[in-house]
Formats: C-alpha cells, structure tokens, sequence
C-alpha cells in the first residue's frame, strides 16, 4: 500500500484522539472520542468543524478558462458571478458522472475547482485530456490552503466573532467573500455537505490552518470526522460519489438525471456547446421531464432515479441491500444508516428543538422511476424483509438557523367537515369579532409600520350601500374617451370615482390615477402586465416578450414581495439566456448602511445592464429613494427606461416632508390606500404622462389592465370610504407627515437611549420615513415579537439584510403612522420606549403600562373632529342603520 | 476500560456472567462497544432460540456498520433483554448491565478468559 497522505491539520487530529482511517489515500478522522451521533447532533444544534483540506483542488485560469469549464462542467459557467459558487457534475461521454464538483469564483478570471478527495487523480486525467483543445491551465493547490467546512446554527456567530462582526459572506447559499479573520486572510463559502441552512467553507493558508482550527474550537465549535459528515449529508438528501453517482451496486453506471440535484447542475444553454456528455444528458433530460409528469411508458434511459427512503420496521439499512416492490426486485439501497435527530415539539414557529436524541433509520435508494412518493417498498435486510416508505424528504432547510428532520408521517385522516345548526357559532363569531376588535383598538400598541386605523367616516363609508355593487365601466374611443358603464345604479359610484381620481392626482402630483385596483400588490401586477403588453405592442404574432432587466431592491434588503419575481414579478420576468436566471439586477447598498441604495455603485449596474425598468421602494425602508438622482443619471446617459416607485409603505408621506417621486423623476407610482395613507385596503397607481407622450398609451394600457386585467367589480364600498380618506389627506397631510417623522426619529432616538440597537444611520436619527428598525440578536425576532404581543404591543419580526429569511430574523420593525394617528407624540413615544425596553430587555410584564398609555389616546387626529362633521357623521350612522 | 473480575471473557468480546451451572447472562465487553463506536441498533435474538458456541447469536450495529455478537456458550436462550431495542446506546453506557441475553440448559462453553487474562490479551 502506497503511503497515505496528511493534511496539514493531522496533527491536530491524533492530538485530540480521532480514529484516523484511510479515505480514498488519505489519513482521515473518521470521528472523535466524541463519536459521530454526538457529532452530528452537535452540528446541527450547534456547530462543527470538518477537515475538508483532502479533497482535490484546482484551480482554472487562462483566456479560454470559461470555454473549457463549459465543456468540462455540467453548470452554466456564465452564470457564475464573482464571489459565487456552484454545484457542478464532471460528465462523461455517455452522460454519467466522472465526479460531481463544486466550482467557486473568488476572483474574477481565476475559477476553483473542488473536486472529491478519492477521485482527484482520476479527474486530473480527464481534464487534462480535454484541456488540450484550450488555451488555459489548471493548477493543483490542494497543499498550499488548508479547507475547514463550519456547519451548524452557530457557524455564522463564531466567524462573525473572528471578522470583528464584518459579515462574513451575503446571507445567501453559494456567495463568497475573501476577509481576514483576526488579520489572516481567508476566503470564506456559504457552501457545506451537511445540509446545513448556516455553513460555511473557510480557506485558509496552510500554515495559518491550525490557528484558525483551534481558535473555532475555542470558540466552542467541536471537531466532527467522516462518519457524521456522511450521515449529515445523508440526512440532507445529498449524494455521495460512489454511492448515488459512478456505479450502481448491480455494476451499471448511474446517468446523472437519476440525481435530482441534476436539475439544477446541468445547463443545455447555448453558451455551454457541445460539452461532454451532452448528447446523452439532453436524452435524460428529455426522459426525465416524462418521468416527472408521471409517463412511464419508456424507462430505458433513465430506468431508476435516486429517491430518499425510510424504514418502517425496526432495522438498518445498509448500502446494497435490495429493494423490492411486492416481488418484483426494483433496486438497491445505496446509502443508508440510522441517523439522530432532536426531537421537538409545538407546531410552525412554536416548534421547540428538544434535549432528547433519538435514531432513525433513512437511506437513498436507487429505484425504478416509476416509483412515487409514500410507495411502501420492503428491503432485504439481511435476509429480513422490513417495510420501508418513500418519503418526499427527509429533512427541511427552510426554516433558518436550523436544519429540520422530517419524520415520515403517513396522511392523517381529514376532521370531518362541519355540519348541524350553525346558530350558537354566529353567536361566537360575534363574541369573538367584537373581542378582537376591543382588544386591537382599546387594549393594543400597534407599531407595524403596514397597518392603520381609518376614520369612522372612512369605515362607515366603506360599509355603505355602493359596497356589495358592481359598476364595471371602460373608456369608449368612440365615445371620445367617455367612461361606459355596463350596469344600471352606478351613477352614484361614477361620480365618485371621478372625484377620487382628482383628489388622488392632488395628491400624488401627477396626470392620471387609476383606482380601481384592489391592492398595492396589485397595483404592481397591473403594471408589470402593462409593461409587457406595451413593450409587444407592435408585433402581436409571437410570444410575448417578458421585462428584462429590471432593477429593483432585493427582497433581503428590504425590498417589497410584489415586486420580486416570486411576487408580482412572476409572469412578467424575462430569463437571462445566458445566465438562465431572473433577468433581475438589485440595487447596490452602501457598505456603512446596508439600508440605503448605493447610488455612485447603482449607475454602474445601470451601465452595465442597461434595465428596461427600474422600481424603487421598499417594506423596510428606512431612507428616501434616490429617485432624483437616477433620473439624471439615465437621462444623461440616454438609457431608455421606465422609473416606478412603489410607494406601498410611504404614499401617506409623499409631500414636503418625504419625498414627492413624480418632481423627481419617476414615471409610475404604485401604492396601497391604508398602511401610512389612512384609507381603506385598495391599491393605487398615478403615472405622470401627458396626451400627447409616446407612453401615454403605456397608461392606457395600465388602465385596461387594471380593468378588465385585474379587477371585474372594483369593490365600491372601499373605494366610497377612500373618497374620504383621500379629502382627510389632502387636507391634514402637512400636520401628519411633519408629526410621522418626526416622531420616528425621536421614537429611534429614545429607543437607543434605553439600551436598544436601533438600526440605521445615527447622523439622521435613524429614520426618513414612519419606520424604525432594532435588532433584538439573531434568530431571536419571532421570539421577542411573540413577548410584545402576550404584552399587547403589536409589531412585527423581520430579517434585517444580512439574515437568512424570517425565521432567523433578528430585527423588528416598526412604524410610528397608526399610534401618531392616535395621538401619541414625542413624550408618548418616549414612555413607549422604556415600556419595550423593559420588556425586551429585561422581560418584565408591561401590560397594565401599556393599557394605561392606550387608554390615554383613543381619538383619531388628522381627519375631520368638528361638531358638525361628526353630527353629520352620526346622523349618517343612525340612518343607514349602522 | 474496565472489565469486573466476577466475569469471563470470550476471544470475539463478550462477557459471561454464571448465574448458575447452567444459566448465564452474556453481553459485549467494554472493548468491544468501544470498538464498535455508538451502538444505534441491537438485533436480538428471541427467546427459546438454541445459540451454539462460537456462533453468531445477535447483531449490533454502529452507524457505519453491522456487527455479529458471537456467542460463548451452547444453550437456550430464556430472556432477552428488551430494553435495548429502544435504548441500544445502552450497550456503550454500561455495557455489563447491558446484558443482551440470559442463556439456560448451558451444555457447552468455549474457552473463557478472567478478567486479567483478557485485559493482556485485547493489548497483544
């Protein structure tokens, strides 16, 4: 036996009592004293530390670097931003795999190639085959850095600790970053095997390996070996080189497509060509797609897929064992093994991760493709037939800092639907209506920022007779614009419609509003949909042409869901076809205040990528919106586009205290009627065209997708009360934005000065707008949101821009409109203040505090108070019967 | 590691606790679950099964493999300990109360080792 290799943390390992084995020529830990079920768990709980400096690395430069990794790499090379990474599967020519690989851009014309320990001579021979037809040069550096993989909730912590609390990478899978830890440089990869939503690949130079090794260790992460890496990747679903990929236990190799990984790792985008193994992977892909709208008629390309299976009966499974369905022998296992997991109790953000461990017995198996989710199987456990199921998965990493184990369950039966007299619940749903409404508005604080408590006349309004009517009407050419109505009994609703419309361009300061729509999300919708349709307006014979590119605030720093492709963006978002992603750029955030946009970096991607469209604003939003400043930048440039602001949060403060978007360039604004406006839930959408602009017809096409695109009936009753709304407004609007932002600040202000991390920028008192923003500590939002709430101050958790997603959120957010309505002013928000910080910060139980400064501010400002308002008012009540 | 002086030794790790003439308690040594590394699953036998000497009787099995549990003596086993089915990590925590089976009608044993004789021979 040749002599086996070390890495350079071997010493390390031996030191600490590791039982080191060969793995594939290496000398490895295959665990610790600690041994691989404490391990694992410790890794999924807290945090662990693997020596991944054994496997293959490569790195690929030269002029064709990217041509010869397209035809060398399954990936879409092109796709691959500086400080990104990618899975990769090294194909061969019959569209199986070399190897799978991960790919990482740390500079920009420099690519590392990760490849599996064991198979790294292997590759090199293949690569070097075909490098041959390139001008590039691959360069094995697997000695010079040392890798050390940083898995667990508490990964993030332990190297923010080591950064100085400089974020270590975006909050995002795959993004890079080169830092320094303590002043040694690393680069660091939101990368990992373990299925961890929070890991992290370090590299480091070797020599510096031992330090960066102890000092996690210090830190309180522990060492885990290849026994528990196996078992966590296995929990994860992920596949493993010589099990899921090379060669099946009957000997056959296993075609990449069988991996459901492959959907994502394999690209047919032109760019690549004619890459290894495309031919047959194009047939996978084909046969693949088939498969999954469940025909299978033809198997003879792809005749088993890797799935996750789970043991019912009480065994292991072990790889090779042979599966069966009925008789019929339909695969094998190909990894499998009892793996812990923590147990947890509670439902859906209650859910608590328990003390107590316990084993399950999970594998992967490759099976005939025709088998289908929750298949009952049996395997052959040594000569035992033990019942086993084919679960979806077997763990979640959705629910961020925790990776969760998803126990197979089997369908519980469905309750059984109500039935009988349905009296005594009327009854408790008016008890229970009424108590909700006491509760929110005589007992509750209510600080999220998107919420608000309309006028009576605004409610009583909205209650009215045109609510439950239909009034459907468009604009006729024939009739010289005038608007037809399609049912009889509108003339009422006609005329306010008009009148809202011109209080609502008072407002807005532009040319034309529509009003119609029914939310701001759909507001966006009618817009995106209008964009599209006008941007083919002039060749109805093909295929629409969806938006591309647009600029917009990514959803992470705080930009809104409806205007993410998720969101609202869904239907009307090109794909890049070289990158075969969202045609989506995002504005750059400054470095010192992740909440602002970037605007001198912002012209650069607008340079760069030339947006069609270009939608500011945000949900957590905390500035003004450069909006002046990027309109002189694309007029002087010349780039054609469209400038939207979706004012969803700030449409109450367009005015001399916030912004006025339309005097600063933007062409469309969008915006929902009730969250800093104080009308009901409608959306809104003001554009600034003039008759005789080319885009005016983009308005009209805004109208007919507004109606008959997004709404039939409009609902009239909201748009009657927001009549209202909209004359409180315009006459109480100077009062109330001056009061909003002022109070945000000091509120801010006041919050910091007891003890709390209020987020944002100090010179400015933190705010521009009706929001403040404080961290409460990572993953700890949803948590301290719940506290306020059992102590009646209602807000809501939310993941600042360097967090995961919401359920590791560690901020809340705030909005001082719905209280400054009721009364509150600086003072108000100063007590406010130390009631939260007293909560927050040392528990303490604020509810009496909090009924007694509620009960103090029950009357609604900003809208009309006098005798005669409100005796007309309650005459109004009386008569309707309300 | 520890190996109680009241028991025997077998050379494929197992321990023999005399109840009787003819009645034992067998189980695996503290070298053998340190060996195996976390014991996550026992296969036991069922009682009434006859074991023969030097065969395999039992399986335990770590998270990286399965293992056979040979047993020391010719019998049938009465009782077996149930509670490791749920609680295998037993057999790692103590593993002399861990007994696995009790075995009765003995009529044969393998050469058995005390307590220091098998502490020299797990050093050779």
């Amino acid at each position: 036996m040749s002599e086996l290799k070390r890495t350079q943390l071997y010493d390390l390992h031996v030191a600490a009592g590791a039982t080191m084995v060969d793995f594939g020529g290496w000398e490895m830990p295959i665990k610790y004293p600690t041994d691989i079920v404490a391990e694992h768990l410790y890794t999924r709980h807290f945090c662990s530390l693997f020596d991944v400096s054994h496997m293959g690395r490569i790195l690929v430069d030269g002029p064709d670097a990217v041509p010869f990794l397209q035809h060398v790499l399954s990936s879409n090379v092109m796709a691959l931003d500086l400080n990104q990474a990618q899975y990769a599967i090294i194909p061969n020519e019959n569209g199986g795999a070399v190897d799978d690989a991960y790919l990482y851009r740390f500079e920009e014309d420099r690519y590392l190639l990760v490849v599996n320990a064991a198979n790294t001579d292997k590759d090199l021979a293949h690569l070097n085959e075909q490098i041959k037809a390139y001008n590039a040069k691959m360069t094995v550096i697997t000695s010079d850095y040392a890798a050390i993989a940083v898995q667990g909730p508490k990964a993030k912590e332990l190297l923010q600790t080591l950064s100085g609390g400089e974020a270590v990478t975006e909050p995002v899978k795959n993004a890079l970053n080169t830092l320094k830890f303590e002043g040694r440089t690393v680069r660091v990869a939101k990368t990992g095997y373990t299925g961890e939503p929070i890991g992290y690949e370090v590299y480091i130079e070797s020599a510096e390996a031992a330090w960066l090794w102890n000092r996690l260790i210090e830190l309180g992460a522990k060492p885990a070996g290849l026994g528990a890496r196996d078992t966590l990747r296995l929990e994860a679903g992920l596949p493993l080189y010589g099990h899921e990929m090379g060669l099946a236990p009957d000997g056959t190799e296993i075609p990449i497509f069988a991996v459901s990984l492959a959907k994502f790792a394999v690209s047919f985008s032109e760019q690549k060509g004619d890459f290894v193994g495309r031919a047959p992977l194009e047939k996978q892909f084909a046969a693949f797609k088939r498969i999954m709208s469940r025909d299978f008629s033809d198997l003879s390309v792809l005749p088993r897929r890797i799935v996750p299976i789970t043991l019912l009966d009480r065994g292991v499974m072990r790889a090779g064992m042979p599966v069966y369905r009925g008789d019929e022998m339909i695969g094998y296992v190909t990894s499998g093994t009892m793996v812990p997991y923590y147990r947890h109790e509670g439902e859906g953000l209650a859910t608590v991760i328990l003390d107590e461990a316990v084993n399950r017995s999970i594998g992967l198996a490759y099976l005939s493709s025709d088998v289908l989710e929750d298949d009952k199987v049996t395997i052959d456990v040594r000569g035992r037939k033990l019942k086993a199921v084919i679960p979806p998965y077997h763990m979640r990493v959705d629910a961020p800092p925790y990776a969760r184990p998803i126990i197979y369950k089997p369908d519980e039966e469905e309750a059984p639907l109500p039935e009988g007299d349905r009296t005594p619940k009327a009854l408790e749903l008016l008890r229970r209506a009424e108590d909700n409404h006491a509760w929110r508005q005589e007992r509750c604080i209510n600080l999220i920022p998107s919420e608000m408590t309309p006028s009576r006349a605004v409610r009583l309004l909205t209650m009215s007779d045109p609510s439950f009517r239909y009034a459907e009407h468009k604009k006729v050419k024939s009739f010289y614009d005038a608007d037809i109505f399609y049912y009889q009994g509108t003339k009422f609703i006609d005329e306010i419609e008009q009148l809202l419309v011109e209080e609502m361009k008072a407002f807005l300061g532009c040319s034309e509003v529509e009003t119609r729509v029914l939310s701001g999300q759909m507001s966006n919708t009618a817009v995106f949909s209008a964009l599209m349709d006008w941007k083919n307006r002039l060749d109805r014979k093909h295929d629409m042409k969806r938006l591309g590119y647009v600029l917009n605030n990514h959803i992470i720093k705080g930009g809104h869901l409806s205007a993410q492709p998720m969101g609202a963006l869904h239907d009307y978002i090109a794909i890049d076809p070289v990158t075969e992603r969202h045609a989506i750029v995002n504005f750059p955030v400054c470095k010192d205040n992740i909440y602002k946009i970037d605007v001198e970096e912002t012209k650069k991607v607008i340079d760069k990528y030339r947006p069609e469209f270009i939608i500011f604003g945000k949900s957590m939003i905390l500035h003004k919106e450069p909006v002046a400043a990027i309109r002189q930048f694309v007029d002087e440039q010349k780039i054609p586009t469209t400038i939207m602001y979706d004012m969803a949060h700030v449409l109450g403060l367009v005015g001399d205290y916030f912004q006025k978007p339309f005097e600063e360039g933007a062409e469309i604004v969008t915006g929902s009627t009730h969250k800093t406006f104080y009308g009901p839930q409608r959306g809104v959408i003001g554009v600034n065209y003039q008759k005789d602009d080319l885009k005016y017809g983009l308005w009209e096409t805004i109208e007919s997708r507004a109606f008959p695109g997004s709404v039939s009936n409009h609902h009239l009753g909201t748009q009657l009360g927001l009549l209202m709304a909209a004359y409180e407004m315009n006459q109480f609007k100077d009062q109330y934005q001056k009061a909003v932002v002022e109070n945000a600040k000091y509120f801010a202000k006041c919050l910091k000065a007891e003890g709390l991390d209020v987020a944002g920028d100090s010179a400015i008192d933190y705010t521009e707008t009706h929001q403040v923003v404080v961290s409460v500590g990572y993953g700890t939002g949803p948590e301290v949101a719940e506290r306020l709430e059992s102590n009646n101050i209602i807000l809501n958790y939310q993941a600042t821009p360097d967090e995961e997603g919401f359920t590791a959120s560690g901020a809340l957010r705030m909005g001082v409109n719905e209280m400054t309505r009721f009364g509150f002013e600086k003072e108000d928000f100063a007590k406010l203040a130390s009631i939260m910080a007293d909560c927050i910060l040392r528990g303490r139980n604020v509810v009496e505090d909090v009924a007694k400064l509620r009960a103090e501010h029950r009357e609604l400002r900003y809208c009309f108070n006098d005798d005669q308002i409100n005796a007309a008012v309650e005459s109004f009540a009386k008569r309707t019967g309300m | 590691m520890n190996f109680p002086a009241e028991l025997k030794y077998s050379k494929s790790h197992e321990w023999v606790k005399m109840l009787s003439d003819n009645s034992a308690l067998v189980g695996i040594t503290d070298f053998a679950q340190s060996e195996l590394g976390d014991l996550v699953f026992i296969n036991l036998p069922v009682a009434g099964d006859s074991i023969t000497k030097e065969e395999s009787f039992c399986d335990v099995e770590s998270v990286k493999a399965v293992s056979d549990v040979i047993s020391p003596l010719t019998g049938v086993v009465a009782e077996v300990n149930e509670e490791l089915m749920d609680a295998p990590q037993m057999l790692n925590e103590s593993p002399y109360e861990a007994w696995i089976a009790k075995v009765e009608d003995i009529t044969d044993t393998e050469e058995l080792m005390d307590a220091a004789a098998y502490e020299a021979f797990i050093q050779q």
